[in-house]
């Protein structure tokens, strides 16, 4: 039934689908490769309940290839009609298949199953896409790692239990990468990013 | 020359921006998201054919299409210069495919692809540099095996690399690697540099620049992160140590770059000049502002 009317949901996507996917990508390179910087990422407009920064990244990363898994929040018909149009990349029901996860923040106290790669192949291991309100005014925190030249304070707002389970998954090189997206800006928490939570004591 | 120099160029039409499709930008722009998140680690992906044969920077032209935008201004290096084929060839192959601005200035770049150096002048924060690699495997001269050498990077089974460098020291009493001179990248990985002579593995650590490598005839990419460690194997008694010469340069007499030997006539007399043309045209300029100005 969907099907027959899923024109009536389609949006337009990036205006220029070759440079406002560059830009977005570039974006989202420098925001992994710096990790806990805010970084602006408005290329594209917002989509139902998905904002700008969150869709740009599901425009220029997903495609045919990625399956991706979708948080209840944003499995809406709108949503499925525009990332099946504009990206063509399957949406699946089981979390161990996906590729990308697009999460809100109600997801972040679970993240079993997401595949977290091998020890041979870290690399295949689930990008999550998580969508918050905002990317400040939460409890302070200090990123230490590559990308980072000292220490970096953060103040991202997520639940106590998500830093428990981000390492409860992580076991360099294997981990989940995570890329914090809230209206236009967005920052990325690669798996080699060292989280504190008092001075010295390393939490992840 | 000039009209290379910062020129905004007209992309041909029938290409698409920066000559790769979208779909293989995508899939090598994913792998460079795994790559920077595993600093060291060589991520395996779908090597495209690139319209010059292997060998001639393949890899590292597939990671700037990739990359590449409309603002970028680009300068392409073949050990340090600017002017020679490999150079030119994909300097006008970007200029030609994606239109952008390209550069013989290492501060004005924003993007720099390069064949075995790092400029000498200090890279910056929002700079990319692009590596082009032959072989990215720093244990496939000991382990032929794509299998075994998985494994070791898996167990961080590293001992035969300190006993290749020992065979070194064993045979000529000092560790005689001079290029390629492999890497600790954050503690984890160990990673081939690329042919880079070792005199430039210091400025590999802690840079503020992002290090993307391809590997176009073996088809993996890997990244160094900005301000990430990066330690070249060594022993206490035989610590890690880069070339130096007696000489100077010949022509803006620099003592701290790395130097080309040339045979300058049939006597075999030699000169020592740059590597790094562009560093050492600036020196010179400086020099001769400098004389004017007296």
């Amino acid at each position: 039934m969907v099907q027959a009317h899923s024109s009536e949901w389609l949006q337009a996507a990036f205006s220029d689908p070759v440079l406002d996917a560059q830009l977005s990508f570039r974006t989202a390179l420098k925001a992994l490769a710096e990790p806990g910087l805010v970084q602006t990422m408005d290329r594209a407009l917002e989509l139902d309940s998905l904002q700008p920064a969150t869709y740009a990244l599901c425009l220029s990363f997903l495609d045919g290839d990625t399956p991706l898994w979708l948080a209840p929040r944003f499995d809406t018909p709108m949503i499925r009609a525009n990332l099946a149009f504009h990206c063509g990349c399957p949406i699946v029901a089981e979390r161990e298949m996906a590729l990308f996860g697009l999460l809100d923040e109600s997801e972040l106290l679970d993240l079993s199953d997401f595949d977290n790669g091998s020890e041979r192949y870290p690399d295949q291991s689930c990008t999550l896409l998580v969508q918050l309100s905002s990317l400040d005014n939460g409890p302070q925190l200090r990123w230490r790692g590559p990308g980072i030249k000292d220490v970096q304070a953060v103040e991202l707002p997520v639940p106590a239990g998500f830093w428990a389970q981000r390492k409860a998954r992580s076991n360099f090189p294997r981990g989940l990468d995570v890329f914090f997206a809230a209206g236009e800006h967005v920052m990325g928490l690669p798996r080699s990013t060292h989280v504190l939570h008092n001075n010295h004591e390393e939490a992840a | 020359m000039t009209s290379l120099h910062n020129a905004q160029q007209q992309a041909d039409s029938g290409y698409n921006f920066a000559y790769l499709d979208e779909q293989s930008k995508r899939m090598i722009r994913r792998g460079l998201l795994k790559a920077v998140a595993i600093p060291g680690y060589q991520v395996p992906f779908a090597g495209r054919e690139m319209p010059l044969p292997y060998g001639w920077g393949t890899g590292g032209m597939q990671l700037t299409a990739a990359i590449l935008g409309r603002d970028d201004v680009l300068k392409v290096i073949d050990q340090g210069a600017d002017d020679t084929t490999n150079a030119v060839s994909i300097r006008r192959f970007f200029g030609r495919t994606a239109g952008v601005a390209t550069t013989l200035r290492t501060p004005e770049a924003t993007v720099i692809q390069t064949r075995h150096r790092i400029p000498e002048t200090p890279l910056s924060a929002d700079q990319i540099m692009v590596y082009q690699v032959p072989i990215p495997e720093p244990l496939r001269f000991i382990e032929p095996s794509e299998s075994e050498t998985r494994t070791m990077h898996a167990l961080g089974d590293y001992g035969v690399m300190h006993v290749k460098l020992y065979e070194d020291i064993a045979t000529f009493g000092h560790i005689a690697t001079s290029y390629a001179y492999p890497v600790t990248v954050d503690d984890n990985y160990v990673m081939d540099p690329s042919p880079i002579p070792k005199f430039d593995n210091p400025k590999l650590h802690m840079s503020p620049a992002l290090m993307l490598f391809g590997a176009g005839r073996e088809k993996r990419l890997y990244a160094v992160p900005p301000y990430t460690r990066v330690e070249s194997l060594d022993f206490e008694d035989h610590p890690f140590e880069v070339q130096s010469w007696e000489h100077n340069c010949a022509i803006c007499g620099s003592a701290d770059s790395y130097l080309d030997e040339l045979i300058v006539d049939d006597a075999g007399s030699k000169q020592f000049v740059c590597s790094d043309t562009d560093y050492c045209l600036q020196r010179r300029d400086q020099q001769l502002s400098g004389e004017g100005a007296q």
